[in-house]
């Protein structure tokens, strides 16, 4: 599903430039839910926006469903970014003008006409994650876990290949980051998501089947689910600790 | 309703129609500026009453410029700030997959819309603004026949292409966010600041430096051009005054990241503020320099008004006679006896009648002669102009100040002020024009008396003896008589008014001439076969016509104005009229422009900072502290361009005062009075629109609203 293979990034600061991914290797097969983890500054975020196409990489290649992106036009990026990827972000990026029922629908309204099928998705996946009440009112009118919800939703909408997270329980408080992440339990169960997300809470990264460690842009370690979530959690702390030694 | 792209966009229109509130209103203030200016400047009214190639049409068009630059500079950083709020939006939908040709027709509908409108209502506004004024003006002020409000709407072009300039640099600014590859970027606009460089301790000193060398070498490189090279100095040593901006620019960067000295003692006093100014400081001094060249602009349009209006009514109230008046001794002028006639018809009875003869003479002096080029030599020219001459007798009868004028000297005629600058000190020769006889002379230095000091070709005394030997032979239009009387009691506005029609009539047409037009030059150009310039097409605007006898021109120019006081005092304001609502309006304009750019500067800058306010309020930070800061910022932004506009006007023309002459007489010190209480005026205005920006701004940050 996602390949990502020798991955440079680097950003120029007035005279200096800092290196920020020194190549970094992995893939994500369909229908499993990955966390990417480490310390501030190791490169999540900007693997993250790499793999979004939000901002170019160096050298390296990211694959997609099979499309590389690497060279590809902007109108190609749009339109892998609309149909391919399915986005949450830890400000949950919704357009305070739209309802909610509207923000769920903006990958399709950027498609062209909503249809009708579109409309009963969003019913569906608002359903799915208990925010089917609030669908008519405004992000200003509903507290952050609803909001999260809603953008998973509407990373859906379109039955993306794959579900870039960004924080998206960073934001939030235990109760609702829990509703966050049973929805991708949700959508990897009944819809075989794939999930890729980006976190700094273990107890959120404990719910993945794996976890992808980096450490001053490159990988340090990968850590596979094999027993429940609890122990998974302690081992993933055994080596958060270790890296910081 | 079906969701599609366009209504989807219309509704994030709708709703985000608080942010592009402070667009349109720039946009619309701008243009309504812009186009209310134009209006004006382009008006038949301005055009005929301001003389073209004069220094008050210049300063209009340079403080139209300067006015330009403001507007510009405003609806650039609205439309920066409506793209700041649109980004975040417009990162969202690229985020999830919308193309920028996909963004590109519905975010230019939006701009185009909004700039279309704004900048048209604004364009429509301007008219209405421009007669409502100008007609306040009227109603209020001064009302004359001059007065009477013409535009030419060729002046629209000037709007329509401000109009163009709003559109496509909105269009640009919209082309500009989308073409980013970083979405990032333009999702996180709103948090971006302009990266911190540090500014170097040397900046403030050194600015300094730069004002003083830029005015002082801007001023002295033209003298000593010309002392070197004996030619005219090229235009580009006026490059050199721009060093004053460099030196105002990094002058006033200094102050906003480091200020002067206060700090020191406390150095974590207004640290917070001055800490967020360090990363907006280059975009905010930009605004600041624009907003004191405009506040400068507006007090220079402003001091006009005390400095020739204090000298004038002042002047005129010390007069020695309530009537004064020369004619020449070919006209047949109402005499002695009509005065008295017509003075009874109206209740009164005239005093003090005095009258004395003059002769026109040609007198020699040192000029510029042109080389060709921009070379020139100065020589000294036996016969370089014309001047009146009075005789020791005459004038010791005629002003009760007995005089001696030694043979082979002569004394100019100044008023008690010394104010005359027409006089020539250096005469060697005086020549008779009908007959050619000439003696030497040689200047023996100053008399006072006011009512002769106005006159541009001066009045010189002569001993007796010379005068009677340079009198002989000449013919009548080289001879006049002067006049002056007083009126018992009060006088009366219907006299003088009938007096000057009668006046008026009774000069034939070869006195229908300008006061600067000199015959004495122009027989030395038909000697030299060429044609007196002020009879060529050059000389246009110092033509008279009898028939504009109420236009300034005639009023101030005509050779043979004469000085009844009560009609000086009570229609100087109608005379001078055009010319000083003119200046009224440019001052209005440049002051709102500037309060307008500083007003949107502060929203800027609360809008940048409002999550450190956040953040301050999460640590803690009571009400009255927040505001603290707001102040400071805002303080910075609206004080420093005013104090300094104002300043170094009020400098400029405490310096223009005092080089006219070499020193600054009773007059010029009250005009320098009045432009001071006129500063404080405006500073007051500043101060208030200050404190209600702060006000403004403390809500909003309150009710997070930014």
């Amino acid at each position: 599903m996602l390949y990502v293979k020798d991955l440079h990034k680097s950003y120029q600061v007035g005279k200096v430039r800092y290196q920020v991914l020194k190549g970094i290797d992995f893939h994500v097969a369909q229908g499993e839910f990955v966390a990417v983890m480490g310390p501030s500054g190791s490169g999540k975020t900007t693997l993250l926006n790499c793999i979004s196409c939000y901002i170019p990489f160096d050298r390296g290649s990211i694959t997609v469903g099979g499309t590389k992106l690497a060279g590809q036009n902007e109108e190609t990026l749009a339109e892998i970014r609309n149909t391919k990827l399915g986005f949450v972000f830890q400000d949950f990026m919704l357009l305070d003008g739209l309802t909610i029922r509207e923000n769920i629908l903006i990958p399709r309204i950027v498609q062209g006409e909503v249809k009708r099928d579109a409309e009963e998705l969003a019913d569906k996946l608002t359903d799915l994650f208990g925010i089917g009440h609030i669908l008519d009112k405004y992000p200003a009118e509903v507290s952050g876990g609803e909001k999260q919800r809603a953008a998973v939703a509407r990373s859906l909408i379109n039955n993306p290949r794959i579900i870039l997270a960004d924080e998206p329980t960073g934001n939030l408080d235990s109760k609702s980051s829990r509703a966050v992440i049973e929805t991708f339990i949700e959508a990897k169960s009944k819809m075989d998501a794939t999930i890729f997300m980006v976190t700094h809470d273990s107890f959120a990264a404990s719910f993945c089947d794996r976890v992808i460690l980096l450490k001053d842009g490159t990988v340090y370690r990968q850590l596979e689910k094999t027993g429940d979530q609890g122990g998974f959690q302690d081992g993933l702390l055994d080596v958060i600790k270790e890296m910081s030694q | 309703m079906t969701l599609t792209m366009k209504t989807m966009e219309q509704k994030l229109q709708k709703a985000g129609r608080k942010h592009s509130r402070l667009y349109l209103f720039c946009n619309f203030t701008a243009l309504m500026i812009i186009s209310a200016y134009s209006a004006l400047m382009c008006s038949r009214t301005v055009q005929t009453v301001f003389p073209s190639g004069g220094d008050s049409r210049k300063q209009m068009y340079a403080i139209f410029i300067m006015t330009l630059a403001g507007c510009i500079v405003f609806t650039i950083y609205a439309a920066g700030l409506f793209f700041r709020h649109k980004s975040a939006q417009l990162g969202i939908l690229m985020a999830l997959g919308a193309s920028r040709r996909r963004l590109l027709p519905g975010l230019f509908r939006e701009v185009l819309f909004l700039s279309g409108t704004s900048a048209l209502a604004g364009i429509l506004a301007g008219f209405p603004f421009v007669w409502i004024l100008w007609g306040l003006f009227r109603l209020i002020l001064v009302d004359s026949s001059e007065m009477e409000l013409a535009l030419d709407y060729r002046c629209l072009i000037l709007s329509l292409a401000f109009f163009l300039l709003v559109v496509c640099f909105a269009c640009f600014s919209a082309w500009r966010y989308l073409r980013r590859t970083n979405i990032m970027e333009v999702i996180r606009e709103e948090h971006i600041n302009e990266p911190v460089k540090e500014l170097g301790r040397w900046c403030g000193p050194v600015g300094l430096l730069l004002i003083f060398a830029g005015g002082g070498m801007g001023y002295f490189a033209p003298r000593v051009w010309e002392w070197l090279f004996r030619s005219y100095a090229p235009a580009w040593t006026s490059v050199l005054y721009a060093l004053m901006f460099v030196g105002l620019y990094m002058t006033m960067l200094y102050t906003v990241v480091y200020g002067w000295g206060k700090y020191k003692k406390n150095p974590y006093k207004n640290i917070i503020s001055r800490g967020m100014m360090k990363f907006q400081a280059r975009q905010t001094v930009n605004n600041m320099l624009v907003v004191t060249l405009l506040i400068a602009g507006g007090c220079f349009a402003m001091f006009y008004l005390p400095a020739t209006g204090t000298s004038a009514v002042l002047g005129y109230l010390n007069y020695t006679n309530d009537y004064f008046y020369q004619y020449r001794a070919d006209q047949e002028v109402p005499g002695e006896e009509a005065v008295r006639d017509l003075a009874r018809q109206y209740g009164l009875s005239t005093k003090d009648w005095g009258s004395c003869d003059y002769i026109t003479l040609g007198i020699g002096g040192i000029t510029d002669i042109e080389d060709g080029g921009d070379r020139f030599h100065v020589e000294y020219l036996p016969v370089m102009g014309e001047a009146k001459f009075l005789s020791e007798e005459a004038y010791s009868a005629f002003t009760g100040e007995k005089v001696d004028v030694a043979p082979g000297t002569y004394f100019c005629v100044n008023n008690r002020q010394e104010g005359n600058g027409y006089l020539n000190e250096g005469a060697g020769d005086l020549t008779n024009m009908v007959t050619g006889k000439s003696i030497s002379t040689e200047f023996a230095g100053y008399l006072h008396y006011d009512l002769m000091a106005g006159d541009e070709k001066g009045y010189y005394v002569l001993d007796s003896a010379d005068y009677e030997s340079l009198e002989e032979g000449l013919t009548d239009d080289w001879r006049g008589r002067i006049i002056q009387f007083n009126v018992e009691g009060e006088d009366s506005y219907p006299f003088a008014r009938e007096f000057y029609r009668r006046f008026l009539e009774s000069f034939d047409e070869s006195c229908e001439y300008h006061k600067s037009y000199d015959r004495v030059v122009k027989m030395r150009a038909e000697k030299a076969g060429e044609a007196y310039w002020m009879d060529t097409e050059q000389g246009e605007d110092f033509r008279i016509r009898y028939e504009e006898w109420e236009s300034l021109r005639f009023q101030t120019g005509w050779e043979y104005q004469p000085s009844f006081r009560i009609l000086l005092l009570n229609d100087y304001l109608c005379r001078m009229g055009v010319l000083y609502m003119m200046f009224l309006f440019i001052f209005i304009v440049c002051l709102t422009t500037s309060l307008v750019v500083c007003y949107t500067r502060c929203q800027t800058i609360a809008l940048n900072n409002r999550y450190i306010f956040d953040d301050l309020k999460k640590l803690g930070a009571p009400p009255a502290f927040l505001t603290g800061e707001v102040r400071s910022q805002c303080g910075s932004v609206f004080r420093v361009p005013a104090l300094v506009g104002m300043g170094v006007m009020y400098a400029l023309f405490a310096m223009i005062l005092y080089a006219n002459d070499g020193r600054v007489t009773f007059y010029e010190g009250i005009a320098l009075l009045i432009c001071l209480g006129m500063i404080l005026l405006i500073g007051a205005v500043v101060s208030e629109v200050c404190r209600r920006t702060v006000r403004g701004i403390r809500r909003q940050l309150q009710d997070g609203r930014m």
